[in-house]
């Protein structure tokens, strides 16, 4: 016979109804993709900010090179620059504490000292990074002009765009004057500094290529979200069986039915609204990607991501489910099971912390699988109970798992599930009728050991 | 009354929603005369080192309203738990309806715990309505009934008010029409009208007795004696974890006897100095409290009496209360009244 009697099906749906009805479950469903395109949004918007104001307020920077190094070539790429963010740049033959004396009188912004001791190691020309200083700082080093390092005295905080953009140019000026040194004049030093880079693309056993920074950036997120539904629902369960007690209905309740179908109502009924809930969210994001392909393709597009190309793992998002329900009902039993030994929510705090780790932990350890999802202990921590709901979804993202290893994870987690279920419905046959004070250890396995 | 039991709901609906076992045209066979609704044999049940309820048998015919009454923590609750398998016996057996399997009786059973309590956040018509589906009805059937029910005792506008807007008047009226919403053959009620308003312990016992006309059989503990002397037609005496005494209550005080006279006279009172009769005498002002030996005829003495000349203005038989039958009884059992505690009785 189905466990899900009608009386079972009456306390899910009054689960479900509820949970769904409540202002909680309208703040958590819309809050999360709210909250991540208003993320998204506000460090989008702070970037594109910053340029912006970084192209407003340009500087004038004096350039100080007592030794006549490369100052001529810095001006020029200094005002070359595409980002634009210089105005004026000066070269003089001034000395230091001249050039300072301007720096504080504001007829510069930023100076940019090139020691005289670089001239002497042609192997070091300045080029090295130059060191953003508080002018007042600098002032009190007697010595800056001779100092070793290339430096940039500023007034005020030096803007990361500008920064670069002074950096950029330092390091261009500096290889044209080593050519310069060379007799070569006709290399755009653009060429020779052109940054090489490479994508690593994983093959499956299947010939399916895949980027391997996007699925292990995805293997996260999948980590992160699985460890996150763990927590929230399993405490769910711990109030929700509270909630009984606490509301003296208990005693009715299982005159009317067993406990472990209480508990399993309770269960299901929770997993449900968080079924429901992440259907939700599931219907939002992909609203969010097909309005995102259309009217945002050409933005990614620049940014070298083609979300078309990526294709949709549907076989590994269904093995995942399954991890994650079968972790919710391991986690929910002993929720549900320590749920049943208190009865306030003070109690609750302290039976559902060593639960709590056991989430915690596992989600620790994926950080460090995801990095190389095929090293033995990664393998062995993905078909361990407790560990496998989070580390072996995000090895399935990270890399291909052989069918023998997701299997052997799925019938032993399985076999945890019901060993849960089980001592948890003997916990909760005899703790949901305790009322007062918190079960002690040998109290509960005399439970489990005599039901 | 022989055979069997037939009951005419008088409410088709019912009957529709009844499962068919239980169904034959529109009569209810409720059950067997000669098997008792509920059948207690030698039940014991301990928590750690205290026993709760030791060696209990008991009977409770069909269609009888029976109070388990006793002091707090004589057992009372426990054994309720018992019938209703909340909790297993450690020995002895129990039959509900002629089965041991209490399980499948369940859905005609409705059950007031003495600790009851509601959803806060429901509404009472949704709450009700819950509890009616426990019990096996089809939810649009459960709400129907809740709505009606509510109607009936006056929280009709209320229905769509949540729970924690009640008063607690209210509150126990909801509480009680969610026992009796699925119009169960068994109502067991442990300590029903502690903490009610004198209104609604009217309103309880109107709705017990209409579902005894009903035909059902209702079982509710009581430490208060004189409730289930107004109220039930046979208790059963607990004090200790065991069974002191049981039976009808007219035949229990039959037994104990109608020992007591009381006695307002005139005259010389040497007739009273007869020992062959008379056990013990107390003055209360205008009258005497006579308590015959027993077995003495109480006749014997009044004749006695108008022989010595006594002008005779009151000679009553009084009829002892259950409370002085239980005190008596535990005491004779020398069983004290409050031994044992149920305060942690779950814990097995």
């Amino acid at each position: 016979m189905s466990p899900f009697t009608p009386r079972v099906a009456a306390v899910i749906r009054r689960e479900f109804v509820l949970r769904v009805k409540s202002k909680w479950f309208l703040l958590s469903t819309l809050g999360l993709p709210v909250l991540i395109v208003g993320l998204g949004g506000l460090a989008g918007f702070l970037a594109v900010r910053s340029a912006t104001d970084a192209g407003e307020e340009r500087r004038v920077i004096g350039v100080a090179d007592p030794a006549g190094l490369i100052g001529d070539l810095l001006v020029e790429e200094l005002l070359a620059d595409s980002l634009d963010a210089v105005r004026a740049a000066d070269i003089e033959e001034v000395s230091v504490d001249e050039a300072r004396t301007r720096l504080s009188d504001s007829s510069y912004d930023l100076l940019l000292m090139i020691p005289r001791s670089a001239g002497r190691r042609s192997a070091e020309m300045p080029g090295g990074t130059p060191e953003a200083e508080g002018a007042e700082e600098a002032t009190e080093q007697e010595s800056a002009g001779d100092d070793e390092r290339t430096t940039l005295l500023a007034r005020a905080s030096v803007p990361s765009v500008i920064e670069g953009s002074v950096r950029g140019a330092l390091q261009r000026a500096s290889v044209r004057a080593r050519l310069r040194s060379i007799g070569v004049q006709t290399i755009d030093p653009g060429a020779l500094l052109q940054r090489t880079s490479f994508d690593v693309i994983n093959v499956t056993e299947s010939g399916e290529a895949r980027s391997q920074d996007i699925y292990r950036a995805l293997s996260f997120g999948i980590a992160f979200f699985f460890y996150f539904i763990l927590l929230i629902y399993g405490q769910m369960i711990v109030r929700a069986i509270l909630e009984e007690k606490q509301s003296d209905i208990v005693e009715i309740m299982v005159s009317s039915l067993r406990p472990w179908e209480l508990m399993l109502g309770k269960i299901v009924g929770v997993g449900a609204v968080g079924i429901a809930q992440m259907a939700v969210w599931a219907l939002v994001f992909a609203l969010a990607a097909v309005y995102g392909l259309t009217a945002g393709a050409s933005t990614l597009a620049e940014a070298g991501i083609d979300l078309a190309s990526i294709p949709v793992p549907w076989g590994t998002l269904v093995l995942m489910f399954f991890f994650l329900i079968f972790g919710y009902l391991l986690y929910a039993g002993m929720f549900a099971g320590a749920g049943a030994t208190i009865s306030n929510e003070h109690d609750a705090q302290q039976v559902m912390l060593p639960i709590t780790m056991l989430i915690i932990l596992p989600f620790i350890a994926t950080q460090g699988v995801i990095q190389s999802p095929n090293a033995g202990w990664g393998v062995i921590l993905s078909l361990v109970p407790f560990f496998s709901p989070l580390v072996m979804p995000a090895r399935l993202f990270a890399t291909s798992v052989p069918v023998w290893q997701w299997l052997v994870s799925l019938v032993l987690l399985g076999v945890f599930v019901l060993g849960a279920a089980w001592v948890a419905g003997r916990i909760f046959r005899v703790g949901i009728l305790m009322k007062g004070q918190r079960a002690n250890l040998p109290q509960v396995l005399r439970w489990i050991r005599h039901g | 009354m022989e055979g069997w039991i037939r009951q005419n709901e008088g409410n088709p609906q019912y009957i529709d929603g009844a499962p068919a076992w239980r169904r034959v045209g529109a009569v209810r066979i409720i059950g067997a005369v000669n098997t008792p609704a509920i059948r207690l044999r030698g039940v014991t049940k301990r928590f750690d080192r205290k026993t709760a309820v030791r060696d209990l048998d008991l009977e409770i015919p069909h269609g009888s309203i029976y109070g388990l009454i006793g002091p707090n923590g004589a057992g009372k609750t426990t054994t309720l738990r018992i019938i209703l398998d909340i909790i297993g016996p450690d020995a002895g057996s129990v039959d509900v309806f002629g089965s041991s399997n209490v399980e499948a009786m369940r859905q005609r059973i409705g059950y007031l715990p003495e600790e009851r309590g509601l959803y806060q956040k429901m509404t009472a018509a949704d709450h009700l309505a819950f509890f009616g589906q426990l019990k096996g009805l089809k939810r649009k059937e459960a709400l129907a009934r809740a709505r009606a029910g509510l109607d009936a005792v006056g929280l009709g506008d209320r229905a769509d008010d949540k729970v924690e807007t009640f008063s607690k008047g209210m509150a126990q009226k909801a509480q009680f029409l969610g026992v009796i919403l699925h119009q169960p053959d068994l109502l067991v009620l442990d300590e029903p009208f502690s903490g009610l308003d004198p209104l609604n312990v009217e309103l309880f016992k109107r709705l017990l007795q209409e579902r005894q006309r009903a035909g059902a059989t209702i079982l509710l503990s009581t430490h208060l004696i004189e409730d289930a002397e107004r109220l039930c037609e046979r208790v059963c005496m607990i004090a200790g974890a065991t069974k002191v005494l049981d039976g009808r209550v007219r035949d229990i005080k039959a037994a104990a006897g109608r020992r007591d006279i009381a006695l307002s006279f005139e005259g010389n009172p040497t007739f009273l100095d007869a020992p062959d009769l008379i056990e013990d005498i107390s003055a209360h002002g205008t009258y005497v409290e006579v308590r015959m030996l027993e077995g003495a005829d109480p006749q014997a003495l009044l004749r006695r009496a108008v022989d010595s000349g006594a002008l005779i203005s009151r000679f009553e038989l009084i009829e002892p209360s259950l409370r002085q039958i239980f005190i008596e009884k535990a005491t004779e059992a020398g069983l004290s009244h409050e031994d044992e505690s149920e305060d942690d009785e779950a814990a097995a």
